[in-house]
């Protein structure tokens, strides 16, 4: 059971989703959080999970931003990434906005 | 007459067989490309490597200039000290990318470590004395932006043989952002990539 709890400063069009249905049940993502850094002025993301089963698992994340409009802004953070995953053990994700416009994300958690 | 028939026929089976075992080109799909690794370098590699340096470098706060604005970045020598033939600029080329979208960086193609990345801002000036172009066209001395950063690095091999006959090959990229005014490192990052498979396979 993926328990997706966004934050609060979290909205409708940003959202993390774990696209295999096979890990569905052996990951939860528990935090969103999102900030915009003061000095830099880009927007940061960090995805906290927890993987509750007795196996290490590599898993891989890819992060689409978008602006303020809806606008898909182009990055290399769409390629996939590796995640290392410990057994019954958290992770984390964190990303920073490729640019000031990227406000908006959709990150993928996949096998 | 029969034996045009069989001859046409055969020849027509051959082609047939010889078209089927021929292997089929097939284009790599670049945004989910699940195919075997390799021993050697790919482009999973470096966009991996691109992609965790220029991360990091955002998360640092080494390129958040205090007035807003831009730095001007020099790329400096980045070696390849690894045993195949790797134009480094597979890996420079993204991080130059993603640092011009992140809107921190420009690049300057002026000065390098190499010379000129772009020959052309110099030899443009050479117009100057030349008669045929309007003068007020040709830039005025002093317009070149000369660079606050420099970018360096090496992207080192290691070949380990391990005890059951199979090799392991350690890729260590190695990247430096250097305040040209100080010569200090502002930023530093490295990201391994190691591979284990046959000894017999060649990673060159």
């Amino acid at each position: 059971m993926v328990a997706l709890l966004f934050s609060a400063c979290a909205d409708k069009s940003s959202y993390v989703k774990v696209v295999d249905d096979s890990i569905k049940g052996d990951i939860t993502v528990e935090r969103i959080s999102k900030r915009i850094n003061s000095e830099s002025g880009l927007t940061e993301l960090q995805v906290v999970g927890e993987n509750e089963t007795d196996k290490y698992m590599k898993l891989r994340y890819r992060v689409v931003w978008f602006d303020k409009d809806g606008f898909e802004i182009s990055s290399i953070q769409t390629n996939w990434t590796d995640l290392p995953v410990f057994k019954n053990a958290t992770f984390s994700i964190h990303i920073v906005a490729p640019n000031k416009r990227a406000t908006e994300y959709q990150l993928f958690i996949n096998k | 007459m029969k034996n045009i028939v069989k001859i046409t026929l055969s020849a027509l089976l051959v082609a047939g067989v010889m078209s089927g075992c021929a292997d089929k080109t097939e284009r790599i799909d670049m945004n989910n490309d699940e195919g075997a690794q390799v021993m050697g370098l790919d482009y999973r590699d470096f966009n991996e490597a691109a992609s965790k340096a220029v991360q990091s470098m955002l998360q640092s706060g080494a390129l958040d200039k205090k007035s807003g604005d831009r730095y001007v970045l020099a790329i400096s020598r980045i070696t390849n000290d690894t045993m195949q033939h790797i134009d480094t600029d597979q890996l420079v080329k993204k991080i130059r990318v993603e640092l011009l979208r992140s809107g921190k960086v420009v690049v300057t193609t002026a000065v390098s470590a190499n010379g000129a990345e772009d020959a052309m801002s110099k030899q443009a000036r050479e117009l100057r004395n030349d008669d045929e172009f309007n003068q007020r066209t040709v830039q005025k001395k002093g317009t070149m932006v000369a660079p606050d950063m420099s970018l360096s690095g090496k992207i080192l091999q290691r070949n380990v043989a391990m005890d059951d006959g199979k090799q392991q090959v350690e890729y260590y990229f190695m990247l430096s952002l250097t305040e040209i005014k100080t010569g200090l490192a502002w930023w530093e990052g490295e990201t391994v990539i190691g591979k284990r498979g046959s000894g017999k396979s060649v990673s060159w």
